[in-house]
């Protein structure tokens, strides 16, 4: 299990270095550079020999390879830097962003997995063919819905016209309902489909009809047998949806004014803010190799065929 | 960009709201009729005002002060040595409570008000005042703080005494009065001015004199001011000297235009900035009042670079000048508070003449000049000269209001007498690079605020923001020098008569319009709108809000 585990984290670590190589190198390649977006800004009516004596200052036309070099041992000392554009350290901003975004996502996540597990379960349950056809055409519609026009809309009816839910200051739990909605709505279309397409698939399988033959009835069958198998593959998507949804949601954030990961990440790409997007990139990467790990850890928990193969994993 | 078209369909989904809101109506012209009763109140001390921004801010260092949502919080926290009347334009006592200018202009002293005190309970005393402007005018390369585009030429401040100081000038400074009354003149504590420039977006770290104190902050989220019971210094000529009337303001930061003026007529919030002109019917319709302070300075325009050999020649430019059917972008995108620009430099500015007959839309005129300068319509209808086209390129530029659209509509209409423009959004960085290039940028979009004449020279003068691109400036890649107007400039920053100084800048007026290096739009103004309970919301000189004289009546 030491080796599994020590394994793991090695391969984790490589990951964290080579996205945060990449994306360094791609920065480099746009063209300009924080400082000079900053000070050449028209609103500092700074003069040439002003701004170059900053960009001494902040050594941002030394060599590309010392910046790296640089950069790399500050993150490896816990030193991110400053953000150049809210001009204060990355780590106050990451942290002053990152509990938005964790609520957001993991509510979302749970509210969508309920939402996509509702939709699947009365599809297949359905008694009549056009209702299936209806509700399977569901996720279908929740992707095709723009994030911005739900968000707006949903503020308008239940904040503005009916009054509600207050979307200015409100409190912690009130805040929450309306960006969650918003949000877990196109997140649960895909699983919705994953989860439809495997019920459909494992519905097949041998051991469903020696059920039905032995006369259990469809929701027993669905409950007992078939949902387990087709959670697998879900789960997989859930994980990566998970991940996604801690880099942040910039229009759902932007709609409802929250400060989360996601308006931070555009804000700093936008403006080429290098050590936010840095620290915004290994924390990404981060999370991932953590959901991903956490995935694989449950799938023994839910396939016991999986549980046998310890060896293979230890 | 996304923000457009949100609007554009938010609008037509919010139709059902006009006719909810034209069915109230009466309620609303009720409401109207009852609002004198509000204004004539006393004001009531209390409560807390909501104020909603679209950006958060950024560096709070006071120079950077210029970014409206940094002005905005700046002004409520840090008070000026000197206040400058938004109606005369006069500077009128603050910190200071008198001044001394010698002759040239070379060197100012002013006394201090005793009895001034930070939020963290240090004096403000001469010594403070000194490290402030040293900053300010010299920066400071240790901590890396930029100086401050108002103060040039800036030699020493010296200490007189505790509550005297003297500022010393290189040369004429007759710009700096106005400069002390400016949001990036604002005095901060020097535990304050102690700290790396980059830890400045930071507002508990900002300590100043002024009549709000922050309390607390999230970062990009919301912000927290609260009153400072011991404030006894408002600017001299203010009736008002005592505390601030409300007992906080909260600032929160929402992105989206659709719920931040929602949000005002459904009661969420007191007071939003930013509200485009195309919204602001549903917001007049409710009753809500729309308050449009001008900027005062060079007005919205787009400027040429005469480096670039396409827009080199004079008669190219007048050309362009005159197929710009400068009425027309106003009507359609525009409403009645961004009065069409009649000279370069807005009418409420200090030195403003009147130069509509220069300001002309005639096409046939335009035609006629293209054919003097040897352009011809191809095939396609653009116009050619030597092989090459009259094409020009121009970036969006995001802090003007509807931007887009106004370029858009500009290129529609050169495109009548064969032009072409194209109108590039691109990302900041290659948006910064590709403006130091006249090949790459021949039209570029320009703008100021500053209410005083100084800030021609600072928009258009080679070592400031260099519009034009003259050799010299910002760019290694120009040649372009206009040493008539660089002499102009020149003299405009170091006149010290006041006539004499203001028909200077009557004379530049003239000068950037005969040789149509500028094409002014519109006078630029910040839009807010507040509930109608809000009482006493006023603007500095260039549009930022002071919610010291402000009170809510009881609603």
């Amino acid at each position: 299990m030491s080796r599994y585990i020590l394994s793991r984290l090695g391969q984790a670590l490589l990951v964290l270095w080579i996205a945060f190589t990449v994306s360094y190198l791609l920065l480099q390649a746009l063209p300009g550079d924080a400082i000079l977006i900053k000070f050449q800004n028209p609103e500092l009516g700074l003069g040439p020999e002003q701004i170059a004596a900053l960009r001494e200052a902040y050594g941002v036309d030394s060599p590309l390879w010392q910046q790296y070099l640089h950069t790399l041992g500050n993150f490896l000392t816990g030193q991110f830097g400053y953000s150049v554009v809210g001009s204060v350290p990355v780590a106050h901003e990451l942290l002053a962003n990152l509990p938005a975004t964790a609520r957001l996502a993991s509510l979302g996540l749970i509210l969508a997995t309920a939402l996509a597990l509702a939709i699947a379960f009365l599809a297949t349950l359905a008694p009549f063919a056009w209702l299936r056809g209806a509700l399977q055409s569901i996720p279908a519609l929740f992707v095709s819905i723009p994030v911005f026009w739900l968000g707006i809309m949903l503020i308008q009816i239940f904040s503005f016209r009916l009054k509600w839910i207050s979307v200015i200051n409100p409190g912690e739990i009130e805040g929450l309902i309306l960006p969650v909605l918003t949000l877990a709505v196109p997140i649960s279309a895909p699983l919705a489909q994953i989860l439809l397409r495997n019920i459909d698939e494992a519905s097949t399988q041998g051991y469903v009809a020696v059920a039905r033959a032995k006369g259990a009835s469809p929701t027993w069958v669905l409950w007992k047998h078939v949902a387990r198998n087709a959670l697998l593959p879900t789960l997989t998507i859930a994980g990566i949806l998970f991940g996604e949804l801690l880099a942040g949601a910039v229009i759902t954030e932007t709609v409802f004014g929250l400060n989360g990961i996601g308006g931070l990440t555009e804000r700093s790409v936008r403006f080429q803010d290098t050590s936010v997007i840095q620290a915004v990139v290994v924390f990404s990467a981060a999370a991932f190799v953590l959901v991903n790990l956490a995935v694989d850890l449950l799938y023994p928990v839910f396939d016991p065929r999986l549980r046998k193969a310890k060896g293979v994993l230890a | 960009m996304v923000q457009f078209k949100e609007a554009a369909l938010v609008r037509s989904i919010l139709t059902l709201d006009r006719r909810t809101a034209l069915k109230g109506l009466a309620g609303a012209l009720l409401a109207g009729m009852a609002m004198p009763a509000f204004a004539q109140d006393a004001p009531v001390t209390g409560g807390t005002l909501i104020y909603l921004e679209q950006q958060a801010h950024t560096n709070l260092y006071p120079p950077a002060g210029g970014f409206y949502p940094n002005g905005g919080v700046l002004n409520q926290i840090t008070d000026k040595l000197t206040y400058q009347n938004p109606q005369t334009l006069e500077i009128e006592p603050w910190l200071a409570e008198s001044w001394d200018v010698n002759d040239t202009a070379t060197e100012y002293t002013f006394k201090l008000r005793p009895g001034v005190t930070f939020s963290d309970g240090t004096p403000l005393d001469a010594k403070t005042v000194a490290l402030n402007y040293d900053t300010f005018g010299l920066g400071n390369k240790d901590l890396k703080y930029p100086v401050s585009e108002v103060i040039n030429n800036y030699d020493r401040a010296e200490v007189i005494d505790d509550l005297t100081i003297r500022f010393h000038f290189k040369a004429p400074s007759p710009g700096f009065l106005q400069g002390t009354a400016v949001i990036g003149s604002g005095i901060v504590a020097a535990s304050t001015l102690a700290r790396p420039y980059d830890e400045l977006g930071d507002a508990t770290r900002i300590i100043g004199t002024g009549p709000f104190v922050v309390e607390s902050e999230t970062l990009g989220k919301e912000l927290n001011l609260k009153v400072r019971e011991d404030y006894t210094w408002g600017p001299a000529k203010f009736a008002h000297q005592g505390r601030a009337y409300l007992d906080g303001i909260k600032y929160i930061i929402t992105p989206e235009d659709s719920v931040r003026i929602g949000a005002l007529l459904a009661g969420q919030a007191d007071a939003i900035r930013q509200i485009q002109a195309y919204d602001e019917p549903q917001v007049v319709d409710a009753g809500f009042p729309i308050h449009a302070p001008g900027t005062r300075g060079l007005n919205n325009a787009i400027s040429f670079r005469p480096d670039n050999p396409l827009v080199a020649d004079l008669r190219v430019r007048q050309a362009l000048l005159l197929a710009t059917n400068r009425k027309e972008i106003v009507d359609t995108l525009f409403s009645a508070n961004y009065p069409l620009a009649t000279s370069v430099l807005s009418s409420q500015a200090a030195g403003y003449v009147d130069l509509s007959d220069k300001l002309v839309f005639d096409q046939d005129k335009a035609k006629a000049l293209f054919a003097e300068a040897g352009w011809t319509a191809g095939a396609d209808g653009i116009l050619e000269k030597d092989g090459g086209k009259l094409d020009l390129t121009v970036y969006v530029s995001l802090p003007q209001p509807q931007n887009e659209g106004v370029l858009q509509l500009l290129a529609q209409q050169w495109a009548q007498v064969g032009v072409k423009l194209n109108v590039l959004a691109g990302d900041a960085g290659s948006r910064t690079l590709d403006l130091l290039d006249p090949l790459k940028t021949p039209v570029n979009v320009t703008m100021v605020g500053r209410a005083d004449p100084d800030v021609i020279k600072s928009a258009y003068y080679p070592k400031n923001r260099d519009w034009l691109l003259q050799k010299g400036g910002s760019s290694d890649k120009t040649s372009f020098v206009d040493e008539k107007l660089n002499g102009l400039l020149e003299g405009l920053a170091a006149e010290t008569n006041r006539e004499r100084r203001l028909a200077i800048a009557g004379e530049i007026q003239n000068h950037v319009l005969d040789q149509a290096y500028t094409i002014p739009f519109f006078e630029e103004p910040q839009a807010f709108a507040t509930a109608p309970y809000v009482n006493g919301l006023e603007f500095e000189a260039v549009g930022r809000p002071s919610f010291y004289n402000t009170w809510l009546a009881a609603h």
